[in-house]
């Protein structure tokens, strides 16, 4: 038995401790957003937030985050309410299939968490985890300078400095 | 029942699966949840056509003819059906229709998405299928509020008379009863309040939120994983089989062997892999394929250039004879290797076979030829396949082949369980059906005053249809014939399409676009075995490499301006010229790039679109690093700007991906690349800034999704011939160190 925290709340899973942390979120805990591209940590798709990093989780096994606060895409957005980020990524038109995009937001989220300003280089070092075949890393770049720059400004009223409503495990666990 | 409820809808729902006296509108498709039955005397619904369903209660539902993979179907033919039915699209429910005729494209009478043929082939039929439905709910409105129908109008999914709205949900239940007017006159462009408009797209908060369903995505109670170990040559067969490991292992629960390989079922994915490498399997090796390395191999295209025998596939004026009468020939040979698709969701598909019936859950570009396939390989018929569609994590053509349909159907047959067959990555990038290899060998005779007077080419490799032929016969075969009749004529299919009959998307772009008074344009086909399938932009993909890095070379050899020299040859061809002045006026061509830059440039026409590229490139420690693309698109009429310019910008990712690295190699027959490591992608780091420019047009919609990636390569290429000096004429882009 093994126990995390998955998007906020406490969850205990019964499942083999090698099991890769990705598939056990989507075939025990059924959350289908995180994806499988590559198995070997080359692609992103599978990205989740563990304690506010974004880590590919095809090769993560599942004892690995016993206790450790994860989030996924389901995780990202406070009920209906879509972080800035989310927003941005509709506004842009950013998915086209759209299966590497859970992955990428995840990445984009864990950036602007660490740097609320990222540089264009920030973007392309953070970002260069995540693959996407149908090429749509020029929206994703434009996105996060948008809501980045959203952010920024938002932050510069106090009590808003949380507008991107990224992961934080304080956070998660008052949810919960 | 109204009388709408025709004998052929009667059938077209039944394929649905909703049978029973009404239609619940609104339940997608994609769902797995099976249909609940529902009252029709209470719930009239509107179904003038396959496409458009009205419930009385609001819903306003339409059924996705094409697949969205990306390319922006779901967006961009719901604007058409929210135009002529005077509704904003975002309020439309649109969900993935199913296998049936009566979603075949127009373009090629079966129901395939593919050759960027979707906003074309719709265009017309989907706004006269929605204006249909609205001019039926406007004689309702007349019949129920007693006025002349001349007094109405429309907006916005309601009928207005005078201050009066009526929305069209009120309406439903007495447009049920009536004939659907035909022959409704479409809006004119300037009435269109959707088309034209840039709007975000319809998916993007699906896919912004994880909640889009994918084939990977279906999970039901008592769903099994599989995983199949093919024969690492393809075309092998199992000769033998030890799977007393592979059984042991935790979760495993079916060892089977079907047509192409062994299967493990197991409780869950990861499982079932570690189980597949631990099955002992003796291949009986095809013959050809396994003795082929890339190596070597190469040089079989190369010789079959020297070949006597040849199939023309085009002549004009005096064809090659004319050569002989130039002033000086140019000739030089070019080269494109296997590519893989690598779409971001591997392959896979669901199966569940119940009592004689089977539903199977993918994401096809081909439902129709899926079920056929489904058919062939479980027994059970069309009739009872129902073929839940989902969104596609990419098709880019791979997904018009239904090979991973075939395998879960007989895994799923074999082992007496539902299963989700899941390809690895690896999987994935071995058993592809690979962008065809090609040479090519041009020979452009010039007049003395340095214009293309004869334009020759030969073009060698293999031909994508023959291996569609194989896939199509086995699912098109009429259900009397028994499999081994199917097998024998597939076989035979596939030499009688190699020896006899042309393929033209072997050739298609390698001499349409410039001006010459004679051409001969020839084919000789080598083929060492290795499965081919569309691959983005199919033909184009080469073709537009060689041609245009082939063009430039005659104007470097003769010292004209790349440019001008086209233009010069493009006469005939005003779109694309018009594209390429446009391109390399927003480029700022020639001047822009200086210091360490320099420009190339590229134009090609293909699935009627015309496309310009101006690519900007530097070396960074010697390696090619493209700063800039510049892209003009000329595609008629465009229902979505922003959607044609993410083509764009995708196209030239995709093909910049193939330019810089793209390479699937074979050892004795087997893929050497298995993910993507050794199989790169583009990342956003290597990523160059796109600007793309729409050419304004009111001509009818032509293809976006693939015509973007053709130019790119060359477009490099070019450039970074001005930049070294060097000739690249083989793909990936390699410059001598
Ligand atoms: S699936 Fe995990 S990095 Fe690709
Ligand atoms: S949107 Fe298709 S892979 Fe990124």
């Amino acid at each position: 038995m093994i126990s995390f925290h998955l998007n906020g709340q406490r969850v205990d899973a019964d499942v083999p401790p090698d099991m890769p942390l990705l598939w056990v979120v989507r075939d025990h805990f059924k959350l289908k957003g995180s994806k499988f591209g590559c198995g070997m940590g080359l692609c992103g798709a599978c990205s989740m937030l563990v304690d506010g990093q974004s880590t590919r989780t095809c090769i993560l096994p599942v004892a690995a985050v016993a206790n450790r606060a994860v989030t996924t895409i389901e995780g990202l957005a406070d009920a209906e309410q879509l972080t800035t980020l989310q927003q941005a990524w509709i506004a842009h038109s950013v998915p086209q299939c759209g299966y590497c995009q859970s992955g990428q937001l995840i990445s984009a989220t864990a950036l602007l968490n660490s740097n609320p300003a990222p540089s264009d280089s920030d973007i392309d070092t953070a970002m260069q985890g995540n693959l996407c075949r149908c090429g749509t890393y020029p929206r994703i770049k434009q996105a996060i300078k948008d809501a980045a720059g959203q952010t920024t400004k938002a932050s510069t009223t106090a009590a808003q400095s949380a507008a991107v409503q990224t992961f934080d495990p304080r956070h998660a666990e008052a949810k919960a | 029942m109204s009388q709408h409820t025709s004998q052929s809808r009667r059938l077209f729902l039944k394929q649905l699966g909703i049978v029973g006296g009404g239609l619940i509108v609104g339940v997608p498709l994609t769902a797995c949840a099976t249909t609940p039955a529902t009252d029709a005397a209470s719930n009239a619904t509107l179904q003038p056509n396959a496409f458009i369903h009205l419930s009385p209660h609001g819903d306003v539902n339409f059924y996705l003819p094409r697949s969205e993979m990306g390319q922006g179907t779901y967006t961009g033919l719901t604007t058409l059906i929210g135009e002529e039915l005077d509704i904003d699209p975002a309020s439309i429910r649109v969900h993935h229709a199913t296998a049936d005729s009566a979603f075949n494209n127009p373009e090629y009478d079966q129901q395939i998405t593919g050759g960027s043929t979707s906003m074309k082939g719709s265009y017309l039929p989907l706004r006269q299928a929605a204006a249909e439905a609205r001019a039926l709910l406007l004689l309702a409105a007349a019949q129920q509020l007693g006025v002349p129908r001349e007094q109405l109008r429309t907006d916005n999914g309601h009928v207005l008379h005078g201050e009066q709205k009526t929305p069209y949900a009120a309406l439903v239940a007495v447009a049920a009863e009536l004939e659907t007017p035909k022959d409704v006159a479409l809006k004119e462009p300037s009435a269109f309040k959707y088309i034209g408009q840039q709007r975000p797209r319809l998916d993007g908060r699906a896919k912004s939120t994880g909640s889009a369903e994918f084939g990977l995505d279906i999970d039901f109670a008592g769903l099994q994983r599989a995983v199949l170990v093919r024969c690492p040559v393809a075309g092998g067969k199992v000769k033998g089989v030890d799977d007393s490991a592979a059984r042991s292992m935790t979760g495993v629960t079916h060892v089977v062997t079907i047509h192409n390989g062994v299967a493990i079922v197991a409780e869950h994915y990861y499982q079932a892999k570690l189980a597949a490498a631990k099955l002992v399997i003796d291949w009986q090796l095809p013959e050809k394929l396994s003795q082929f390395s890339s190596a070597e191999g190469q040089a079989q295209f190369a010789q079959a250039l020297e070949a006597e025998q040849s199939h023309e596939a085009f002549t004009q004026g005096d064809g090659s004879k004319a050569l002989s009468n130039a002033n000086r020939v140019l000739r030089a040979d070019y080269w494109a290797p296997y590519l893989a698709h690598a779409t971001m969701e591997p392959m896979n598909c669901t199966v569940k076979i119940a009592d004689g019936a089977m539903d199977v859950w993918v994401g096809s570009q081909s439902p129709g030829l899926a079920q056929g396939l489904a058919a062939f390989y479980s027994g059970i018929s069309k009739d009872n396949i129902r073929i839940h569609s989902t969104f596609l994590g990419g098709g880019f053509g791979r997904r018009t082949a239904s090979d991973y349909v075939g395998e879960a159907v007989a895994i799923a047959k074999a082992s007496g369980v539902p299963v989700q067959l899941i390809w690895s990555r690896e999987d994935d990038t071995r058993h592809d059906l690979y962008r065809p290899a090609a040479m090519a060998r041009f020979a452009i005779g010039l007049t003395d005053d340095g214009h293309i007077d004869s334009w020759q080419v030969r073009r060698t490799g293999p031909n994508i249809m023959a291996y569609t032929v194989d896939e199509a016969l086995d699912a098109m075969a009429p259900g009397f014939l028994p499999n081994g009749m199917v097998d024998w004529m597939s076989k035979a299919g596939h030499s009688l399409y190699d020896g006899w009959s042309l393929d033209h998307s072997s050739v298609e772009g390698l001499y349409e676009d410039y001006d010459a008074s004679h051409k001969a344009v020839e084919h000789v086909t080598v083929d060492p075995g290795l499965p081919c399938g569309f691959w983005r932009s199919v033909g184009h993909s080469f073709s537009g490499f060689f041609k245009e890095s082939m063009m430039d070379e005659v104007a470097a050899a003769t010292a004209q301006d790349p440019v001008a020299f086209r233009l010069q040859h493009l006469s005939g061809n005003p779109r694309l010229a018009n594209a390429l002045k446009v391109a390399v006026e927003k480029a700022g061509w020639p001047n822009a790039a200086s210091g360490e830059r320099r420009l190339g440039v590229a134009a090609h026409n293909s699935f009627a679109s015309s496309v310009a590229q101006v690519a900007e490139v530097s070396l960074e420690n010697g390696a090619i690093r493209v700063h800039k693309v510049t892209c003009v698109v000329d595609c008629g009429r465009v229902v979505n700007p922003d959607i044609v310019k993410a083509q764009m910008e995708s196209g030239i990712i995709f093909g910049l991906s193939a330019a810089l690295f793209g390479e699937i190699t074979l050892k004795e027959g087997a893929v050497q690349q298995s993910n993507f490591h050794d199989y790169p992608l583009l990342r956003m780091p290597q990523t160059p800034t796109i600007d793309v420019h729409i050419i304004d047009s009111n001509e009818p919609p032509t293809g976006v999704g693939e015509p973007g990636t053709p130019p790119i390569a060359a477009a490099v290429a070019n450039a970074l011939f001005a930049l070294t000096g060097q000739r690249l004429r083989s793909l990936p882009l390699k410059l001598a160190s």
